[in-house]
């Protein structure tokens, strides 16, 4: 293989990539905003319609024998519930739109003074965003009171609150502290992945199946480049477009869900990454044997469509072999072992898990990285099989068996 | 045939098809076709839609595996000297394209570099080539913005890049305006006289061959039914014209299948 021919070929794929609007628009641009504008967007839409249900009034019978307890009181502190004290039957609230119930038992105050339990019943069709949200409130509130009421109790005893909370749980993380947010490790390996898959696919099919429609790929296939060197050029385009969109994403990604923690004012949220140095070389290796993997079985597979109607419909089942490995590899108890590291995509994804919790084996990532190797220049054999198979460049009937037995 | 007389056509002689057949499955697009075309000589290629004309070319460029032949370019063979013989070879089908978001001169410097021409040499080769096909006022332009005439001058300027001994002009004036098709013609005239290169045309303007071509090989459902010149096929068919001799020759050749 000449390497002049390889960087001639590749040049002018990333030439033509950067020449079109539409291509830069989907690798830099939308994964740019995509994010900080649709987490302010679905930020900004879940508080106002929050606040705007907090201030849709609401009715609130109340059977009448709680007027002498403090729940006339605690509803009160709410202007949005209009509180009617009347009796009610459950049949009595079927059908009324924006009202709830709170029913006390008649002997409620006979109960509580003889140190019993009194059942607080609130009625609401939680099926109504607006009921279910005030029914958690009120439920929040009444448990508030009934804590009150228990101290009262013991001090009546002279007891101290504890005494009724004879076991204090609590748990002590020790995740190591170079790890990544919990919500990062769920969903970054995905991403990653994704957006790998789709930096490569979207260049791979316009230099495959969109240059057989556009005529292109033969005269190519007529000079003195030999199939390697074409699928070389071609294949280090997609990689060098996968990689950059990955790294976009995910960029944009983290300056997103930054924006959106300050804007929560919650510190805790915070989602930078802070892992250690070796951590994020073992992170790029496996990204970059990821998308060796992923742009060669991209153009691999795409190469056989005649047109990018056709290209377009192969992009479904290769995600699914992106996404499925991915969503397993977060599921509670999957972890990478000798069997798991050596499953294509799935392996990466765990690594990448396995990276951003902290707790990761260089001797198991390094057979990941193997694995990844191997299966990433079988996916280029299989390119250039496909790249080799004259059916397929000249947009013919492809014969399958001559292609597999090759 | 003396021995002096045997080298001479040996060294002329830059194509040759040596029976070259193509089969997809069971059937047989091509069966066995054999032609050679000489240097300075322009071959046309004809035969109706979906006779083997394109496969037979697709071989002679090596897109396409012969079932079973051979194709020698410049005494290369296009199987077992892929490398040697595309060097010679410049082809222009209808299935190519231009690159759309490249202008002229990156187009013809991207194709010159595949074929490693030395970078002076290419820089003054494809400046000759802009001149020559009148590109200039155009040839900031991206392809994807160039009229059909403007497209196909580029296209043949491509197929020359790496000057080339051999040149395969598939349809070259389909779509073409009058005048756009007179100076690709005059040109492709120019390149077989005064270049000395071998010309394979192909087309389905019967008066273009008449004007333009030495020989003739007519293929008909994979066979080639005639190998000579225009007055060859005339006087064998008793037609007065080219396409009256075309038909002729096609509808016997029917006749003899059907008759099979």
């Amino acid at each position: 293989m000449r390497s002049h021919i390889i960087a001639t070929i590749f040049s002018k794929e990333i030439k033509e990539v950067l020449r079109d609007k539409r291509m830069l628009y989907l690798i830099i641009l939308l994964p740019f905003f995509l994010y900080p504008v649709l987490f302010t967007l679905i930020g900004g839409v879940g508080a106002s319609q929050q606040e705007k249900l907090m201030q849709q009034e609401i009715a609130v019978w109340v059977s009448p024998n709680a007027t002498d307890t403090p729940l006339p009181e605690i509803l009160a502190e709410d202007p949005s519930l209009k509180v009617e004290m009347k009796a009610f039957t459950e049949a009595d609230l079927e059908g009324q739109k924006r009202t709830m119930g709170i029913q006390l038992p008649d002997d409620y105050q006979e109960r509580l003074n003889n140190g019993q339990s009194a059942e607080i019943v609130i009625y609401a069709d939680q099926s109504q965003d607006v009921l279910n949200m005030r029914e958690r409130i009120l439920r929040t509130q009444l448990t508030g009171l009934g804590d009150q009421l228990l101290n009262e109790r013991l001090a009546s005893k002279e007891l101290s609150p504890e005494f009724a909370n004879p076991l204090s749980i609590d748990s002590v993380d020790l995740s190591p502290e170079e790890s990544g947010d919990r919500m990062m490790v769920a969903f970054l390996p995905m991403m990653i992945l994704l957006f790998i898959f789709i930096g490569c696919i979207y260049i791979a099919i316009d230099i495959t199946a969109g240059e057989k429609e556009r005529r292109t790929l033969q005269t190519l296939f007529t000079t003195t480049a030999s199939t390697k060197e074409i699928v070389a050029g071609k294949f280090l385009a997609v990689a060098a477009v996968g990689i950059v969109s990955a790294t976009m994403n995910i960029l944009s990604l983290v300056v997103a869900m930054n924006i959106q923690a300050y804007l929560l004012e919650e510190e805790s949220a915070g989602m930078a990454m802070n892992l250690a140095p070796e951590a994020w070389v073992w992170l790029v290796i496996l990204v970059l044997l990821t998308t060796l993997f992923l742009g060669a079985l991209s153009l691999a597979v795409v190469l056989l469509a005649n047109s990018y109607k056709e290209a377009q419909s192969y992009v479904s089942p290769l995600m699914m072999v992106v996404l499925i490995p991915a969503m397993m590899a977060i599921m509670p108890g999957v972890e990478l072992n000798m069997q798991t590291a050596l499953i294509p995509v799935f392996n990466v994804a765990l690594s990448i898990v396995a990276i951003l919790k902290g707790n990761f084996d260089t001797s198991m990532l390094a057979i990941v990285a193997a694995a990844s190797f191997v299966y990433g220049i079988l996916a280029l054999y299989l390119a250039s099989l496909s790249f080799g198979n004259e059916n397929i460049i000249t947009g013919e009937k492809v014969n399958w068996k001559a292609l597999l037995g090759k | 045939m003396t021995n002096r007389q045997n080298q001479h056509i040996y060294m002329s002689t830059l194509i040759e098809a040596r029976g070259l057949i193509k089969d997809f499955g069971d059937f047989r697009a091509v069966n066995n076709v054999s032609f050679q075309v000489e240097a300075g000589e322009i071959f046309g290629l004809l035969g109706p839609n979906g006779a083997g004309k394109t496969t037979t070319l697709r071989m002679l460029s090596g897109l396409l595996t012969p079932s079973g032949g051979e194709a020698i370019m410049n005494s290369h063979s296009m199987q077992k000297e892929q490398m040697a013989a595309r060097r010679s070879l410049g082809f222009l089908t209808g299935d190519m394209d231009l690159y759309r978001r490249l202008n002229p001169r990156e187009l013809l410097m991207y194709f010159g570099k595949l074929y490693e021409t030395p970078k002076a040499e290419l820089n003054a080769r494809v400046d000759r080539l802009i001149e020559a096909f009148g590109i200039t006022p155009f040839v900031d332009r991206h392809c994807e913005k160039l009229s059909t005439g403007q497209k196909q001058r580029v296209s043949i300027a491509r197929t020359l890049v790496h000057d080339p001994k051999i040149v395969v002009l598939d349809e070259p004036t389909t779509g073409l305006d009058i005048m756009a098709s007179e100076f690709i013609l005059q040109f492709i005239k120019k390149m077989a006289r005064e270049e000395g290169k071998a010309l394979i045309f192909s087309t389905h303007n019967l008066t273009e061959v008449e004007r333009l071509c030495d020989r003739i090989g007519i293929i008909h459902e994979g066979d080639l039914v005639y190998l000579g010149d225009v007055a060859g096929i005339k006087k064998q068919t008793g037609q007065d014209t080219l396409p009256q001799a075309f038909f002729e020759l096609v509808k016997e050749d029917k006749m003899a299948t059907s008759s099979l």
